[in-house]
Formats: structure tokens, C-alpha cells, sequence
């Protein structure tokens, strides 16, 4: 059910984007699910699918996160309408886990183990044929060699995390759910995972994670999720969305040899809403995005100006995050 | 079979080396130590009587509880039960490594424990013949309240008071005065069980029938019953 | 978010700008209750939270049930009573021989107040020690020992509720049931000074030794186990150790086990014999008894005060 009140965001979202394989069973497909306990509701009504490549849960906390990503991971049953992941449903489905991993959001790892004697139960017990490999392979792969063998409990936060990454990747599963994955983690081992999971993903697996720092989902996600209150707000490519959201005026820096006399040319066109002119600088608000791309080169021609640079503001997915989570 | 032992290796892990070990370990040397006192004070105590009230009643209900509720308990409640449940296997199979661990636990400490205070008590042939009748039968009680304790730690975080309300009250005080409810007390099934190895010194616990009836009951109704709400646990994100 | 630079009409030099959004965030500067207040809204909340009370209903069932294990004897006793003497003579034998009264009614319900002391103080004490939530306690007008005491206070007041509810339905029973109200009341009223006094000797007694054990360690678990142990234990070994060891040595087991100290102090109040044998063989004066059970009192709350004081938070 799309929201009602802005119409202008995209939010058809059973429809695959063009970065997917079109004619692929969708990884994990989602119709009208919702989650509630007694009178609250946390998932409030979700559909859509997704196939390889990462995608980004993205929602302040309480909007429902680790609701929906407990309900793909088959740990809670959802209230109502159907989930599915790999075809199959994820509740009472065990033999399902092959296929999934799934990072939790908790801390809490059974810290009378070695990193890399966690990273062996969890292969152990996906019956994989050689777990003591598979372990090392995970353990090297999230960088946690060096102190593979020292118990979980001497961890910092940022190794414990990458203890439940080395776990849940033992078995290489085909889709990777992560809730707040980066939790504790510094600069150089978000860098790091980063580019790891983007590597995964490359080799076309489905990647879900959740967030709540911008940063991090711009900087990895293909795809967002934004989920506000339970509901989806939004989803797609986040450019994109912001494309969309015609109603909202889009600003654009721009600096030129002339800036006043741009702005009295710009002033003249239906798509300018306003300039405003400060400090070397030329600010432009403009609603129909496309046509003002398109006639920029033009108008500054015709008004005998150079351009030196031109770069929208507010093209940020905290901007458009902000914006959705508002309403 | 891997399996199992790789469940039953993280389990065995996490009940013991903590601080709640060395306590129980304590309590299990406590009737030693009761017995101990009393052949150096040169009495010489009904054997079966002290075994009963010391190892039967409190031992290894205590010993029991602490374990059954831990086994899987603990780790559904501090949130590492996740990593046992996203893998592809029966739930079954935990529950039964999780009995099948504190039962192990549980009798490691009982037996040894009934049979030191047992055999230091001395009494002669009755003495003898009552401490080896509730050796096996602690071993056995181990295992039927670790089965009962285990499965309603997956129904309740609460397990640890439950089952102390049913060992004092069900089977302390209810089954003295409701003659009836006593064949559906394990410790009147343990009784039963050392009453069938040595009925002169073992008088009063169920019948052997009865008591086999019980076992069965338990054990195969607890860890079904433990497997199929463990099938439809929840685990709710913290978000 | 990048903060533009606003220009002003005018073209004046810019001034930086930023937004603060006017959450409704008020500040308070009426009057606050102080300290005396805290502490009693920490009592009244400790003793409520015991029965569930504020709690949501699944907290409510253990402390309920056992509350009703508890009353059970005594409406039970009162029933029959009330029965028999609509059966007219049957009534004064019934009463007599009954074995549910005032005196021994204290040793019927003990376990039940172990129990409920075993499942309710570590929810008292564990839970904020968990949810580290002591430092909120303790940054308020609340001082640390103030915690402490309120929290003792509302758990014995608890138990002073759960131990007098079955005496005063049997006190109101026996007495609106005697055919000669005067009679009843006569028979009945003198009983309620020794009620009074083992309540609030049991009382303080298992909880103060309760909440001693409970604080030191957030995991609810350990502290049921351990005071249920502590309630369980020491009788039989004084039991045993009367058996087993000279009078000289056993007499003095018998102090260090709590439900055997208020089973002499029942006795002691209501000037009976004692039931236990083991109390009967270690033949110490009453006034013995009441004297360690004040002992233990005082230390348990020292122990609770000063693991309060000393915890980090």
C-alpha cells in the first residue's frame, strides 16, 4: 500500500530495478507484511523484493529494523501477509539456514569461546564438510586472525562484531541479512567491511543491512529501504527518490563568472522557484530538475557567462532521509 | 552426530567454569561432609533416612534445577540462543543436547554425592544395600527433572522459580497431604526406582510400574514438548 | 546538513545561521519534594512492584499464587469451622483439634514465604543492578542508603502483608463465627499482640536476609538458588547435626538457621512448646531466639547498607 499523501515518491517497489536481473525469482520478497504485538505495531504494512546486490534498511530506531530483519531470518512470525526468502518461507523453515546468515544486532556471542572456535560451531553445525577451513577462510576474511584465538570476552566491541560477521559467513550464504552491522566498528574496519560486502555482492549475493548513519548506507547500499514507523516510506536508488520528490524544491550551488547576471537569467525561467545570491556564490531553488539540467548550459550562454561549478545541496540521502522521516 | 557433539561441547562449556559451578559442587559435598561428621561422632544414623532427606529432597532437586534451567535458559535469555536457532537443524536435536548435558551435569555431581554420603554412613548390609538402590535412581532422577526443568525453560524466562515452586510445594508438601499427586512427582518416582533395587530400605516411593509410567511420560513428553515450543520461539530484534 | 550562509536583504555581510526546533523542552524551577518524598515513593513502589503491582500482568501470577497458597489454610480453617458449628457440638472439637491456628499457622505458610522471598528479591534488587539503573537512583535527592532502606522497607512490609492476610481472615473468621460475639472476641483478641509479633519478626528476618543475598548479584538466578538455599539448608543440617553430634556442639546449629530461630520465637510469642525437636533438644531460653534474630536483622540491613554504599554504579 503506498502512502497516501505524496504521491510523487516512487514507491511501486514490487517492480525490480533495472540493476537486477530481470526474470530472477526475486532473493526475498516481501506482500503486505505486518508485524504487531498486542496494540503496537512495528511493521506496518511492507511489501517488496529484492535480488543480489546490498541493499539498505534505512529508519530511525523504533521504526522496525530488526523486526523485519528478524521475520527474514525466520525468528519471528509475521502478523500478517507473506514473506519469503530463496521461494521458501522463513518461519519453522530450519533447513532454510543454509542459505541465510544473519548477524544480530545483540552483542551477546558465547564468550567462553575463541573467535575462531565460534566461527567453527556455527560451521560445525551448518554441516559443512571441512568447518575447521571454512572457520579460517571467515576468520581471515573479516580480518580477525590475530586474535582468532583469544576468547570472545577479552573482545572490543568492533572484533566482536566482526566475530558474528566471520560466523555468519562460514557456510557463504546466498543472502546475508545484517542488523547495524557497523555497531562499534572504527573508520578503518567500516572501510574495510565496506568493501567486503560489496565484493560479496558482486559475486551476486543478497545483501540487507540496517542502519541508522547515513553515511554508511550511502556509502554502501545500491538500493535503500526507508522505513519510518513500521512503514516503508520509500525505496529505490536514492538519487533517484530525491528526483522524485517534485514538490520539494531542489537547490543548486553554483558559482560563476557572472552570478548576478545569471541569476536575472535564471529568474526568467518557469523552473526557478528563487536565487539568492551570498558570498561568491549563487543559489538556485529549482522544481522541475530535469528541465533547469537541461536549459542551464544554455541560459548561461546566452547570458555570456562562464560556469565554474555547479553541484546541488541538498542531493544527500540525509537530506532525503530527513525529509521522508518528517513527514 | 557431529551435531550433537558440537552442541552438547557448547553447552557443557557454558554450565561449567563459572562461579555457579563451584557453589554447586559445595552443595553436592555437603551431605559428604553431614556424613563425615557423624562417623566421627560415632553415631551410626539410619542410612536411607539421611539419604533420603539430604540427597533425595534437596541435593538433587537443587543440583537439578540449577543445571535444567541454565542449560538452555541462559542462553535464550542473554541472547546467544540466535546462533543455535539460524542453523539448519532440528529443534529436537537441541533440546535433546541440552537434557542430555544437564542430566550429565546434574548426576555427575548427585551420584557421586549419594554414594560417598551412603557408603560413610555405613550401616552395615541395609546401609549398603539402600546406598547402592538411590545411586542408579538419583542418576535416573537426574535425567527426568532435567527433562522437565529444560522444557520449561523454553516456555518461561521464569523456570528457575517455577520449578522451585514445584519441587517445594508440588512435591514437598502437596504430595504428603494429596496421596493422588504423587504419581506425578519425580521424586516420589526416584524413591520408586530405589525401591525396586532394595525394597526393604526403600519403602514409600511409587510402584515400579508406576514409576517407569513417569519416567517415560517425562522424559519423551519434556523434550517433545520442549522441541515444539522451541520450534516457534521468537526472538524479537532490539529494535 | 551543510549551514548555508543566508544573505540579508540589503546585501549585507552574511551572517551564519542555524535552526534550533523549539521541541516543547521546558526546564522546571517549581518547587521539589525532597528526599523524605523519594524515599517514600520508594518504599510505596518497591512494595506494589512485590505483588506485580504497576507490573503487567505476567508479574502479577507468582507472587499471586503464592499469596493464595498461602490464605488457602486459613479460609479453608475458617470454612470448616463456620460448618461445623452449624453442626452445633461437632464445632468446639473441630476447633480445638484443628491443626490450622494461629500458632502453628507461621511454621505452614514458612516455605511459602521462602519461596515467595526466593522469586521476589532478586527482582527487587536484580533488575536495577542489570538495567544499570543505579546511577539514575542515586543522582536524584536519593542518597545510597536511602535505596537501601526503601527498598528493605517495602520488602518486609511485603511479607508483613503476605504472613498477617491468612491471620487476620482466621482472627475475623473465629470470631464472627462463635455464637457469642463477646465470647469470640474475648477468645480471639488476646491471640493478635503474638500474631503481630512474629510477623514482624518473620518478617524482618527473611527479608532482610533475602535482599542480603539478592544484592550481590544482578543475575536473578544466582540469588534465587542462593536464598532458597539459605532458607532449605540449615535446618536439615541442624537436624542432622543433632542426630549425629553431642548436644554441646548441635545446640548451636539450631541459631544459625532461620526457619528453626522463628519457629522458637513463634514459640517464645505465643508461650507454647516448641514442634520442631530440634528446637525442643538444644533447649535454649526464648529470649535467646529473639535476640539473634534481631542480631541477624541488624547485620543482614548492615550487609545491604554497605553493599549499596560500595557499589559501583
Amino acid at each position: 500500500m503506498t502512502p497516501d499523501r505524496r504521491t510523487t515518491v516512487a514507491t511501486s517497489s514490487s517492480t525490480p530495478t533495472p540493476s537486477r536481473a530481470p526474470g530472477q525469482a526475486p532473493a526475498i520478497e516481501l506482500d503486505h507484511v505486518s508485524r504487531w504485538y498486542g496494540n503496537v505495531v512495528a511493521v506496518n504494512d511492507i511489501s517488496f523484493s529484492l535480488g543480489p546486490g546490498v541493499t539498505g534498511l534505512l529508519g530511525p530506531n523504533g521504526a522496525g529494523k530488526s523486526t523485519l530483519l528478524h521475520m527474514l531470518a525466520g525468528l519471528l512470525r509475521p502478523s500478517a501477509g507473506r514473506l519469503t526468502v530463496a521461494g521458501e518461507p522463513a518461519w519453522r523453515n530450519p533447513s532454510l539456514y543454509r542459505r541465510i546468515g544473519l548477524v544480530p544486532e545483540r552483542e551477546a556471542v558465547h564468550a567462553f569461546l575463541t573467535g575462531f572456535e565460534f566461527a567453527r560451531m556455527n560451521a560445525r553445525l551448518q554441516r559443512l564438510p571441512d568447518p575447521d577451513a571454512a572457520a579460517a577462510q571467515a576468520i581471515r576474511t573479516v580480518d580477525l586472525e590475530s586474535a582468532a584465538h583469544r576468547q570472545i570476552g577479552t573482545y572490543s566491541k568492533g572484533m566482536r562484531q566482526r566475530a558474528k560477521i566471520a560466523g555468519a559467513l562460514v557456510h557463504e550464504p546466498t543472502i546475508l541479512l545484517l542488523d547495524e552491522p557497523f555497531n562499534g566498528m572504527d573508520p578503518r574496519q567500516r572501510l574495510h567491511m565496506i568493501a567486503l560486502l560489496r565484493a560479496m555482492a558482486a559475486e551476486g549475493r543478497t545483501i540487507l543491512f540496517s542502519s541508522h548513519i547515513l553515511e554508511e548506507v550511502e556509502r554502501l547500499a545500491d538500493e535503500v529501504l526507508v522505513i519510518h514507523a513500521g512503514r516503508l516510506a520509500a525505496s529505490g536508488d536514492f538519487r533517484q527518490i530525491r528526483r522524485l520528490m517534485t514538490d520539494r524544491p531542489h537547490t543548486f550551488r553554483i558559482r560563476s563568472s557572472d552570478d548576478r547576471a545569471l541569476a536575472a537569467a535564471l529568474v526568467a525561467q518557469s523552473a526557478v522557484f528563487g536565487v539568492e545570491l551570498s558570498d561568491g556564490r549563487l543559489i538556485a531553488r529549482i522544481g522541475d530538475y530535469g528541465a533547469f539540467t537541461a536549459a542551464l548550459a544554455g541560459t548561461a550562454k546566452r547570458a555570456a557567462v562562464s560556469l565554474y561549478e555547479v553541484a546541488p545541496t541538498d542531493d544527500s540521502l540525509e537530506s532525503v532521509f530527513a525529509y521522508l522521516v518528517r513527514r | 552426530m557431529t551435531i550433537f557433539i558440537t552442541l552438547v561441547d557448547v553447552t557443557l562449556r557454558g554450565l561449567v567454569g563459572r562461579r555457579r559451578t563451584v557453589l554447586l559442587v559445595l552443595l553436592a559435598m555437603l551431605p559428604i561432609g553431614l556424613a563425615l561428621l557423624a562417623r566421627l561422632g560415632g553415631e551410626a544414623p539410619d542410612a536411607a533416612a539421611a539419604l533420603d532427606a539430604l540427597v533425595v529432597r534437596i541435593v538433587l532437586p537443587l543440583i537439578a534445577l540449577v543445571f535444567g534451567t541454565a542449560a538452555l535458559g541462559a542462553e535464550i535469555e542473554d541472547g546467544t540462543a540466535v546462533y543455535l536457532l539460524t542453523k539448519p537443524i532440528a529443534r529436537l536435536h537441541i533440546v535433546v543436547a541440552k537434557v542430555v548435558v544437564a542430566a550429565l551435569l546434574t548426576a555427575a555431581l548427585v551420584a557421586p554425592s549419594a554414594l560417598a554420603t551412603g557408603l560413610l554412613m555405613g550401616g552395615g548390609d541395609e546401609g549398603l544395600a539402600a546406598t547402592l538402590a538411590v545411586t542408579p535412581a538419583v542418576i535416573i532422577g537426574s535425567l527426568l527433572y532435567a527433562a522437565a526443568f529444560v522444557a520449561v525453560s523454553v516456555v518461561t524466562t521464569r523456570a528457575l522459580v517455577i520449578g522451585l515452586v514445584y519441587v517445594v510445594i508440588w512435591e514437598g508438601i502437596l504430595a504428603g497431604i494429596l496421596v493422588g499427586t504423587r504419581i506425578f512427582s519425580i521424586r516420589e518416582a526416584v524413591l520408586g526406582f530405589a525401591g525396586v533395587l532394595a525394597p526393604d530400605a526403600w519403602e514409600g516411593g511409587l510402584e515400579a510400574a508406576q514409576a517407569v509410567g513417569l519416567a517415560l511420560v517425562v522424559v519423551i513428553g519434556g523434550v517433545a514438548l520442549g522441541a515444539r515450543r522451541l520450534a516457534v520461539h521468537e526472538i524479537r530484534g532490539g529494535d | 546538513m551543510t549551514a548555508d550562509a543566508t544573505p540579508r536583504p540589503g546585501g549585507d555581510p552574511p551572517i551564519p545561521s542555524g535552526s534550533i526546533y523549539d521541541l516543547g523542552y521546558r526546564g522546571y524551577d517549581g518547587p521539589r519534594l525532597g528526599r523524605r518524598h523519594a524515599v517514600g515513593a520508594l518504599f510505596t513502589h518497591t512494595l506494589l512492584s512485590c505483588y506485580g503491582i504497576g507490573r503487567g500482568g505476567r508479574a502479577k501470577i507468582i507472587p499471586f499464587v503464592l499469596a493464595g497458597i498461602a490464605v488457602l489454610p486459613a479460609v479453608i480453617a475458617v470454612g470448616l469451622v463456620a460448618l461445623a458449628r452449624q453442626a452445633g457440638q461437632a464445632g468446639e472439637f473441630i476447633t480445638d483439634a484443628s491443626p490450622i491456628r494461629y500458632e502453628t499457622y507461621f511454621e505452614i505458610v514458612g516455605q511459602i514465604v521462602a519461596l515467595f522471598c526466593a522469586a521476589q528479591a532478586p527482582e527487587l534488587l536484580g533488575r536495577d543492578q542489570r538495567y544499570s539503573v543505579l546511577s539514575l537512583y542515586f543522582s536524584r535527592a536519593l542518597e545510597r542508603t536511602d535505596y537501601a532502606i526503601a527498598k528493605l522497607g517495602g520488602f518486609v512490609v511485603a511479607l508483613l502483608a503476605l504472613v498477617l492476610a491468612p491471620q487476620i481472615i482466621l482472627v475475623l473468621g473465629l470470631t464472627l463465627s462463635s455464637p457469642d460475639l463477646a465470647e469470640g472476641l474475648g477468645e480471639n483478641l488476646p491471640k493478635v499482640p503474638p500474631i503481630l509479633a512474629q510477623a514482624v519478626t518473620l518478617s524482618a528476618v527473611f527479608g532482610s536476609l533475602s535482599l542480603a543475598i539478592a544484592a550481590f548479584t544482578p543475575r536473578r538466578a544466582y540469588a534465587t538458588a542462593g536464598i532458597i538455599a539459605s532458607f532449605i539448608i540449615p535446618p536439615v543440617v541442624a537436624e542432622i547435626a543433632r542426630e549425629v553430634t553431642s548436644r554441646d556442639i548441635s545446640r548451636w546449629f539450631v541459631l544459625a538457621s532461620p526457619p528453626d530461630v522463628i519457629g522458637a520465637t513463634n514459640a517464645f510469642f505465643f508461650d507454647i512448646r516448641p514442634d520442631s525437636s530440634v528446637i525442643a533438644a538444644a533447649r535454649h531460653p526464648g529470649e535467646l531466639y529473639l535476640a539473634v534474630a534481631a542480631i541477624a536483622v541488624a547485620a543482614c540491613t548492615g550487609i545491604l547498607i554497605r553493599r549499596y554504599q560500595r557499589i559501583t554504579a
